[in-house]
């Protein structure tokens, strides 16, 4: 049977929606949602990727009930374990394992991309009509639907200054002046700009560049690369890239529920004595694990995400999966 | 080709359908008879701004399918050459839908056997999140409270729960940058004549849809629709083939006008300037069948990521292919992230080539387009 469902796209913090076509059950391609208030039909080509790669899942052909007692073993016998949330968890998921954690007294951590929290942040609306826009980070090549507002804005004569490493971008080829300077530097540089400015920044060189642009005055929008890190700051404080090191660096057991950590730190993961993940895709997270517990991926339930501007996004599951959800295995493990 | 007047014998369907219900009985006829497997038509999810391509196999389902979406400016032909090849369908189609098919039939990627194309005449279509904001900004209704909408007269109508109607000028929603989809702005074919039949309410009296029979088999499909006991038929009068004919000239002039007006406004080095590389507009395209084995996704055409391609590498590919093939169904613009005009540079050259060679993708009767013609090779 063909059909055509709506969910959301997790490839990024922007929070596009995405139409998924199935036939016979599976998973076949994409489609255009163009009633989504986000991305009007738009996706770039991580959102259409994410969907199409949902057939290389893990397959769920694994002993559940005996993966379930080495997992329930590894960390009773530990006092050093730690649950590393993730950015991909939904906002249920989030809550179920923060209390989880808390349940059996484990260090809990968080890597928001070294973006930090800003509670008050701009809604893509202030990107259109603000009057100039700081770019740090390619973010029009990265979250492109983000970077189609700031295209937006230049159209209503917004001015566009970028601070991009790269030689060549197109963030850069739409910008007014492009700077390649330390993000401290560039923020000084434009430290005088009228309060309908807007900073869209997606990374950072250090802490105190997010001093900085706390202390800006201006509107901020923190573009997170995961759909609900944003999300998940409301329910865990998150760690420097430096502080989860020093956490991973005090574990014997990690605790990884459907993150990636791997490619995102520069860690020697080898000195952790066991590394269990739950994951619906194979990464390179996966491959270096002890215990690997297939779970369900965001097409196969129901929940919420909040975007980068700080909407809750709620999204249905699209297809039926005998495969355990995050709440099921925290369940048998906490039995 | 000839033309009837036509209106459903089916109480529920002629309540549900628009102008007369027509279109949903010949669907109806097709499955009950057993004659096609399913009928892909558009239903709407969440609201009437949502219209989806749906799969119905059921005729009782058809209901759901009745009436127009003007807010949803989907295509057809992509879905029937990579997810109904090989089944027999019946489809409703646009003039850009029907377009793209015809070409697809050329390339040998749609078997014009296993389909029956159900033309409905077109004025245009809004894009659903901007046709929202029109509503918001001109009406005093609020889009959530409409529960259907039409383009007649030159004015796009909503209807409301009440019954009530709102309708505002077309060209004064256009004026202020809303109302309909650029491409259906300056598009120039309005009645699908390469569909078996072209439906609408153009020249038709109320409480009946006017059918233009293009072929043979869109003949057999009133005569079985008749003969079921589904449809009823009577001839138009001179006044309404001559109305009808007239509203297709105006709208056809409105978009030569509009043409003239865009064509020399797009600068396409500096639209490519911001293109991100993510080949949406040649996923999207109903034309571009081969996808997976594209040369534009082998190795030796990728550019940096970073930075955009190189307008020969890219942009000058899908250029030398869509010249001759654009059907000017604009789900390019509709899904770039960076809201380059793709199928404004696109159209403009396909008319240039329509210009030199006659030749109208989707349109024109050639088997294939002349550039691989050997009785043209002096172009």
């Amino acid at each position: 049977m063909f059909e055509i469902k709506h969910t959301l796209c997790p490839s990024c913090s922007v929070g596009c929606g995405i139409n998924v076509i199935l036939d016979n059950d599976e998973v076949v391609g994409t489609f255009p949602y163009k009633r989504h208030p986000v991305n009007e039909g738009k996706n770039c080509l991580n959102g259409r990727n994410s969907v199409e790669r949902f057939n290389d899942k893990i397959g769920s052909d694994i002993d559940l009930d005996k993966a379930i007692m080495e997992i329930s073993k590894e960390i009773n016998d530990s006092d050093k374990v730690t649950v590393l949330l993730s950015g991909n968890n939904s906002l249920e998921e989030a809550s179920a394992i923060k209390s989880f954690s808390d349940e059996n007294n484990f260090n809990i951590a968080f890597y928001a991309d070294d973006l930090g929290n800003f509670e008050d942040v701009a809604s893509y609306n202030d990107v259109e009509n603000a009057s100039n826009v700081l770019i740090i980070g390619d973010i029009l090549c990265e979250n492109p639907l983000v970077g189609r507002r700031i295209v937006h804005a230049k159209q209503n004569n917004a001015k566009i200054f970028s601070n991009i490493k790269a030689e060549k971008s197109v963030t850069a080829n739409i910008s007014d002046e492009v700077s390649s300077s330390s993000v401290g530097e560039f923020l000084d540089k434009y430290s005088n700009l009228d309060d309908s400015s807007v900073i869209v920044f997606n990374t950072v060189d250090s802490a105190e560049d997010l001093d900085k642009i706390r202390n800006s005055g201006l509107k901020v929008l923190p573009v997170y690369s995961k759909p609900n890190t944003k999300g998940v700051l409301s329910i865990v404080e998150d760690n420097s890239k430096d502080e989860l090191i020093e956490v991973l660096n005090d574990t014997d057991v990690l605790l990884v529920v459907n993150d990636n950590i791997v490619d995102e730190i520069d860690f020697d993961f080898k000195s952790i004595s066991k590394i269990i993940s739950l994951s619906a895709f194979e990464n390179d997270t996966t491959k270096i694990s002890d215990i690997v517990i297939p779970i369900k991926s965001w097409l196969e339930y129901d929940g919420s995400f909040v975007n980068a501007m700080g909407d809750t996004q709620n999204f249905s599951g699209v297809l039926e999966s005998d495969v355990s959800s995050v709440f099921e295995i925290f369940e048998k493990i906490n039995n | 080709m000839s033309y009837i007047l036509a209106k459903s014998k089916n109480e529920d369907i002629l309540k549900a359908g628009e102008c007369g219900g027509a279109v949903t009985s010949i669907f109806k006829y097709l499955l009950d008879e057993g004659i096609v497997d399913g009928v892909l038509a558009l239903s709407p999810h969440d609201d009437v701004y949502d219209g989806i391509p749906t799969f119905v196999t059921n005729s009782e389902d058809l209901i759901n399918t009745a009436g127009s979406y003007h807010c949803a400016p989907t295509m057809i032909g992509d879905l029937i050459q990579k997810y109904f090849a090989d089944k027999k369908v019946a489809v409703a189609v646009k003039p850009c839908d029907i377009r793209s098919i015809d070409e697809l039939i050329k390339r040998h990627k749609i078997n014009p056997d296993n389909i029956y194309t159900v033309g409905l005449n077109c004025g245009g279509t809004v894009s659903p999140v901007s046709g929202r904001k029109m509503i918001d900004l001109f009406y005093e209704a609020s889009p959530d409270d409409v529960i259907s909408e039409e383009i007649d007269k030159g004015q796009f109508i909503i209807e409301l729960a009440d019954g009530s109607e709102e309708a505002v000028k077309i060209h004064d929603l256009e004026k202020e940058g809303y109302g309909r989809r650029n491409n259906c702005q300056r598009c120039d074919v309005k009645i699908p004549r390469k569909a078996n039949i072209a439906c609408g309410n153009w020249g038709a009296e109320d409480g009946w849809t006017f059918i233009e029979i293009n072929d043979d088999k869109g003949q057999k499909l009133i005569d079985g629709a008749k003969k079921a006991g589904i449809l009823e038929t009577k001839s138009p009068n001179e006044a309404a083939i001559e109305g009808r004919a007239k509203v297709e000239k105006i709208m056809i002039k409105m978009s030569k006008k509009n043409q003239e007006a865009t064509y020399p406004l797009v600068n396409e080095v500096e639209e490519w300037n911001r293109c991100i590389g993510c080949y949406a507009c040649r996923d999207v395209c109903p034309i571009c069948w081969c996808y997976k084995n594209c040369e534009l996704s082998k190795s030796y055409f990728k550019d940096d990521i970073i930075a955009s391609p190189m307008p020969i590498a890219f942009q000058g590919v899908r250029l030398s292919h869509m010249s001759f093939s654009c059907v000017d169904c604009g789900q390019c613009d509709d899904v770039c992230p960076m809201d380059i005009p793709v199928s404004l540079v696109f159209d403009k050259l396909q008319k240039k080539y329509q210009n030199r060679t006659g030749y109208l993708a989707g349109v024109s009767d050639d088997i294939k387009p002349p550039l691989y013609s050997p009785d043209k090779v002096e172009l």
